[in-house]
């Protein structure tokens, strides 16, 4: 059987044609859903940031009001101030201490599998749950950190209740919660590094450190790369342990971002604010996200 | 380079599990001895607090503050987690959360590993453009969209619903690049000759690409679940319900319920923890942490 050019060409087009079918067909449960939950949410989103009311009364366009508003409000600048403030300090100190740990599994000859379960467990833990865990441990009457205090001749510490405490105690326990995962992580980016470079480089003598510095980080860049942009992702939506412990308080120090936004739908019903501040949270990671591909971004 | 790491992290993986030191160096006493230490240190910061959890669940509220502490609580105190069986429908809240993230496991690894042969396999007009789109979705934060989330699924008639906790969270994109991740590696050969057979596309997706993805879709099935079973600020928009509630909401209202009552709010704590716990057990085995960066190498 020989084909005409022209047969050949209808037969290819079709062929064409029907793998497109059926790979939309294969795609679209998820682009169903990601049209319904992700594309018109955030359009609606932008639309409405130039919008107001629609909770009772009909909506009302309002050019750029909202964003008037939303730039020039207190409140949400401490949010966003404390929002990246806490990712500051949450991400960078779960990563060096999950670094240690991943090492430190990766070294040892034995006994592995329990520990790195042991490690997971806050990891498994909703967040709500991690954080009523520390009201108990960091209580000022019965935790047990305070108890070491006052064994120590020390006066209680109030870590929740204090302007200054109240933030950098929240990251503690997000960094608590998160450890686990990141260990396990980088752990297995250690275990897939080649042993052969590294007998190399211990032969042209170099020391431990050296090694970590100039072998290890550069060769786990792929999973940097994950874990910078997901940790970032993940930490400025911050909001389940505020909720839980704080609600934003003492005097707004803990008030995040995402906080924020559920305030202004169920607490003051202004859209049009909440909508705005969303909008900005997601550009903010959207932007951030490309700057971070940018800079680790494979350099051949 | 993604066909190579699916099937090599697969044997690193059976290293890992059986402890060797993996990386072939063979390492000094004290690195091993300090490594033994911090892994101490670590382990017991992770439980101790646990631990706290457990004493404070058997003893009465009111022998809470005595000083100095007992650890082991005489006498033990059942209390609290009859209250908490009998007044609270707390073994609602965990079917509900049970049956809402295994759900969303279900369909997601479903629809994932459907999306991502199509994305690995296929050429269809439009490829780019669609894994474009969806890669940069990975970056739009949830919590950005609990607003217009809310009216979305309030249109939909679905507020105060099952479909409300189960349907938004599919649109969560990473799951797909985790499943192209795992696909890419399958050798084309395989494919080619199913389909010089006849097999249809679904057919060799059902029969080939399944079976041979399965540990990692393991890991996904781990992830996506944990995700959803710690899911805490869209539940508690939009299920006002208290039966069809989820644990990480309704414990987070056993506190404001009952006004600081710590006995009873570590009892929940402590039951929660445990269908995480127990299914962690079951596949932990086989969590390769690897397959999850893989999905956005490249």
């Amino acid at each position: 059987m020989t084909l005409s050019p022209e047969e050949h060409r209808r037969l290819a087009k079709r062929y064409r044609r029907r793998t497109t079918l059926t790979a939309y067909a294969f795609l679209g449960p998820n682009l169903v859903a990601f049209a319904v939950f992700l594309l018109i949410p955030v359009v609606w989103l932008l639309v409405s940031t130039f919008r107001t009311g629609g909770v009772l009364g009909p909506a009302e366009f309002v050019g750029l009001d909202n964003w008037r508003d939303t730039f020039s409000d207190p409140l949400a600048r401490t949010s966003i101030r404390n929002t990246v403030v806490y990712s500051a300090m949450a991400i960078p100190t779960v990563f060096i201490i999950a670094m240690i740990l991943a090492l430190a599994l990766n070294a040892i000859p034995r006994g592995g599998a329990p520990i790195r379960v042991a490690l997971y467990l806050p990891t498994l833990q909703p967040a709500v749950v991690a954080a009523f865990i520390f009201t108990f441990v960091l209580h000022p009457d019965f935790g047990v950190i305070n108890y070491a205090v006052r064994w120590l001749g020390g006066d209680p510490i109030n870590f929740l209740g204090d302007t200054t405490l109240a933030l950098p105690t929240i990251a503690g326990i997000e960094v608590w919660r998160g450890t686990g995962f990141w260990t396990m992580m980088f752990l297995a980016g250690l275990t897939a590094l080649p042993g052969e470079l590294y007998h190399a480089a211990e032969l042209d003598g170099a020391g431990a450190i050296r090694r970590f510095i100039r072998l290890t980080l550069p060769l786990l860049r792929p999973t940097f790369y994950f874990a910078v942009i997901f940790a970032t992702i993940v930490n400025l939506q911050l909001f389940d342990s505020v909720f839980a412990l704080t609600d934003g308080g003492p005097v707004n120090s803990t008030v995040s971002v995402s906080l924020y936004i559920y305030r202004s739908l169920f607490l003051f019903g202004d859209i049009g604010f909440g909508a705005t501040l969303s909008f900005l949270l997601v550009i903010t990671v959207l932007l951030l996200t490309g700057l971070q591909t940018y800079l680790l971004r494979d350099r051949k | 380079m993604t066909a190579m790491s699916t099937t090599e992290h697969k044997t690193r993986g059976a290293d890992a599990s059986k402890g060797r030191a993996r990386s072939g160096l063979p390492r000094s006493r004290p690195a091993i001895s300090l490594s033994y230490v911090i892994l101490f240190i670590g382990v017991a910061i992770a439980l101790v607090p646990f631990l706290y959890v457990v004493s404070t669940s058997l003893k009465e509220s009111t022998s809470l503050f005595s000083y100095p502490p007992d650890w082991i609580p005489s006498p033990i105190f059942w209390g609290n987690f009859e209250s908490l069986f009998a007044d609270h429908p707390f073994v609602l809240w965990t079917i509900n959360t049970l049956f809402v993230a295994g759900a969303v496991t279900a369909l997601k690894l479903w629809f994932d590993s459907m999306a991502g042969y199509a994305l690995a396999k296929m050429e269809f007009a439009g490829r780019r453009g669609v894994a474009l789109l969806l890669l940069l979705s990975v970056a739009i934060p949830i919590s950005a969209l609990i607003i217009p989330m809310f009216f979305v699924v309030r249109y939909l008639g679905l507020l105060n619903t099952y479909w409300a906790l189960i349907l938004p969270p599919l649109a969560n994109p990473l799951g797909i690049f985790m499943a192209r991740s795992f696909i890419v590696g399958i050798p084309d050969d395989l494919e080619a000759s199913a389909r010089l057979d006849g097999a249809s596309e679904f057919t060799i997706y059902r029969k080939i690409v399944l079976p041979l993805i399965r540990p990692g879709l393991v890991v996904l099935g781990m992830f996506t679940f944990m995700l959803q079973y710690t899911s805490f600020i869209w539940p508690l928009i939009a299920v006002s319900d208290s039966d069809r509630q989820v644990l990480a909401v309704g414990i987070s209202g056993l506190q404001s319920a009952f006004l600081q009552d710590w006995g009873l709010l570590s009892a929940g704590m402590l039951v929660a923890a445990v269908p995480i716990t127990v299914v962690f057990l079951l596949v932990q085995k086989a969590f390769v942490f690897n397959d999850l960066s893989g999905a956005l190498k490249e």
